[in-house]
């Protein structure tokens, strides 16, 4: 088994509001190996972008904090460092590109200067030295004319143009790790598969693990070698990719297969969707916080925290019926482990 | 670049011109003329004005003789201080005005810019608070309540502790520094307000957030990602704020007895003083219109998006 690079425990992240505190992050746990790429689905709001802004130090300290758990890059647990501490990591070992590349760059600042920035911090380099390695790196995101590139400002860029910037900038200082926060939501098809392809490139050169964070389904299938599914602040479900598309063990990812669209399914039932919403953060549910929505719901389900079971091959899922004294239930076709309790 | 001045400078032009219009037909339009004064003139004397200035002509003929001097850059001689020319009143009161006015926009760009940076940085919390209260002060109280109260400062720490610091102008730098301060102050005040809001909006947006996960530190971050993208309107207002202060304030120049533009100005008003009033107001409005196209062609420097006249 190929080493982990990071491995999050039981990561508890919390907001104080007005209307009191939500709990974003009830006990994620996660981990990505070398050169492999783990991608983290589940619908807005559940989670998945917090749990990496807050091992990136990028959550706004007060109102979130982070109540329990640890976040290891190479065995150093990031949480427990001080911010001067950690500030070496990000942007060092922990590259992240976002969602919206064109406010995610400084306006007022050219894309050479600002790629050039993480080089200056991280490796000392010369103002000089720095942009001209930073036309290496748009030239390595595949942008052309990079020496002229690197003197424009973003918003002479196109949207595609920017997020490889981005990426340039991300992987400037050759990070283990690479975070891509929804890298592909804001693009258009052709350009996100450009994109999606590139960042598969520079993984095979570089071996750095990737985290892709996505509801897209069709960027799981094509990136991600481990997914992890995520529910109300919770891992629901996690393994393989061939094992969660295709052996899905728990009712929300069949749910999240089904909402897909497809070319197949006759045009004129729609698209399907999950009844209902999810559960409320300030005061999450008991047991399972699917239960609600949840076809399949036992009794048991409303009132006892469910426990994580896993098969042999490591395919984990957080779902009573797997519980070897479970109902054989006809509502939820999931792929039932032998009731192995983690 | 230099097309886009032209034509600005053209516009320019027809501001200040409206502005001369109008004062000229105020000017007459308030009882009495500008020969109608107290002291006896002599007929000789009065006889030479009307010759330069035309009194005794129709008011549009008048009016054309006072564009023609004026566009000569000839504002004509005091009607009231006796054998001084208006221009070189408004440039003796200008260098005065001009040399506190600079000092006082200094402090209140750079301590509006420093305690807007500190308030927001530690928004809610004590500093905020703090400085948020004296910023109120600021913008409420009257600059002559400031200036008393900083001249008997002045005093009294001069008594206490033996020292000769000016209390009033007496041409040295020294004692410009009181003053300039006094005079800044409701600038930096509102200064302050303005940077505060537009960094808090900044330092909530994505780049700020990606300049973070790059691992740079807050003073990094501040310097190169923040400063730049929050100091635009501090910009728009310092333009008419630099014209307004440099061109001189009366109560400031009246309590620290400064030989400013703005005592000029007032003086002129209260004693109906034709020329003099026509010289300040159009001076004061073409200042005004050459730094409000000044801070538009900064705005291209500080941010790129901006192109000062480059239409596509």
């Amino acid at each position: 088994m190929a080493e982990k690079v990071l491995d999050i425990q039981n990561l508890k992240v919390e907001f104080d509001t007005h209307g009191g505190i939500v709990q974003a992050v009830r006990g994620v746990s996660y981990s990505v190996e070398k050169g492999k790429t783990l991608a983290v689905v589940g619908e807005s709001g559940c989670g998945k972008s917090v749990t990496v802004q807050s091992i990136m130090g990028l959550i706004p300290k007060p109102p979130g904090r982070v109540t329990q758990g640890k976040a290891l890059l190479n065995g150093v647990d990031l949480l427990s460092l001080s911010d001067k501490e950690s500030r070496q990591y990000r942007g060092r070992d922990i590259g992240m590109i976002f969602q919206d590349a064109m406010s995610s760059l400084n306006p007022t600042m050219t894309v050479g200067e600002q790629i050039a920035e993480t080089l200056q911090i991280h490796k000392g380099m010369s103002k000089q030295d720095a942009l001209k390695k930073a036309v290496n790196l748009l030239d390595l995101t595949r942008i052309p004319e990079a020496h002229k590139r690197i003197k424009q400002y973003p918003f002479e860029f196109s949207g595609g143009m920017l997020q490889r910037a981005m990426i340039a900038m991300s992987i400037a200082c050759k990070p283990q790790v690479l975070i891509a926060d929804e890298p592909t939501t804001a693009l258009d098809v052709t350009v996100q598969d450009q994109v999606l392809e590139l960042m598969k490139d520079l993984q095979r050169e570089e071996g750095m693990a990737i985290i892709l964070i996505t509801h897209d389904l069709g960027v799981v299938a094509k990136m991600a070698d481990d997914v992890a599914v995520m529910y109300a602040g919770e891992i629901v479900e996690s393994g393989t990719v061939d094992e969660v598309f295709y052996k899905s063990a728990h009712p929300y990812t069949l749910g999240l297969k089904s909402a897909m669209p497809s070319m197949e399914r006759n045009s004129h039932t729609g698209l399907v969707s999950i009844d209902g919403t999810p559960p409320d953060l300030f005061n999450p549910p008991q047991g399972c916080a699917y239960t609600a929505r949840c076809p399949a719901a036992m009794k048991l389900c409303r009132s006892r925290k469910v426990e994580i079971f896993s098969s042999e091959s490591g395919h984990r899922s957080q779902c009573w019926l797997h519980h070897k004294e479970a109902p054989v239930s006809v509502t939820a076709p999931i792929n039932r482990f032998s009731g192995a309790e983690v | 670049m230099s097309k886009y001045v032209f034509k600005r400078l053209l516009s320019g032009f027809f501001t200040v011109f409206f502005i001369a219009t109008v004062t000229f037909f105020g000017m007459h339009a308030i009882p009495g003329d500008p020969l109608s004064s107290d002291k006896v003139m002599s007929e000789a004397s009065k006889e030479a004005l009307n010759k330069k200035y035309g009194f005794d002509k129709p008011l549009y003929e008048q009016y054309f003789i006072f564009l023609k001097n004026t566009a000569q850059g000839d504002f004509g001689m005091s009607f009231t201080k006796k054998g001084q020319d208006v221009n070189d009143i408004i440039k003796q009161g200008f260098s005065e005005s001009a040399k506190l006015g600079v000092l006082a926009i200094l402090f209140a760009a750079f301590g509006g810019i420093l305690w807007g940076a500190l308030t927001a940085k530690y928004r809610n919390k004590w500093p905020d608070y703090l400085i948020m209260i004296f910023v109120i002060l600021g913008i409420s109280v009257p600059s002559f309540v400031f200036a008393s109260f900083a001249q008997l400062f002045i005093v009294f720490l001069n008594q206490e502790l033996n020292l000769v610091f000016p209390y009033r102008g007496d041409g040295s730098f020294v004692s410009l520094l009181v003053p300039a301060l006094v005079l800044g102050l409701g600038t930096m005040a509102f200064l302050t307000r303005l940077m505060r809001s537009s960094l808090l909006e900044v330092i909530n947006s994505d780049f700020v957030r990606t300049a973070k996960a790059k691992g740079l530190n807050s003073w990094q971050i501040f310097k190169s990602h923040e400063l730049r993208n929050s100091i635009l309107p501090v910009i728009t207002i310092l333009g008419p704020a630099i014209a307004s202060i440099t061109t001189g304030s009366f109560v400031i120049e009246t309590i620290f007895t400064i030989p400013g533009l703005g005592k000029q100005f007032v003086e002129g008003v209260q004693q109906n003083d034709y020329t003099l009033i026509m010289g300040t107001t159009v001076f004061y409005g073409s200042f005004l219109v050459l730094m409000v196209l000044v801070v538009d062609i900064v705005y291209g420097f500080v941010d790129p998006r901006i192109k000062v006249g480059e239409s596509k």
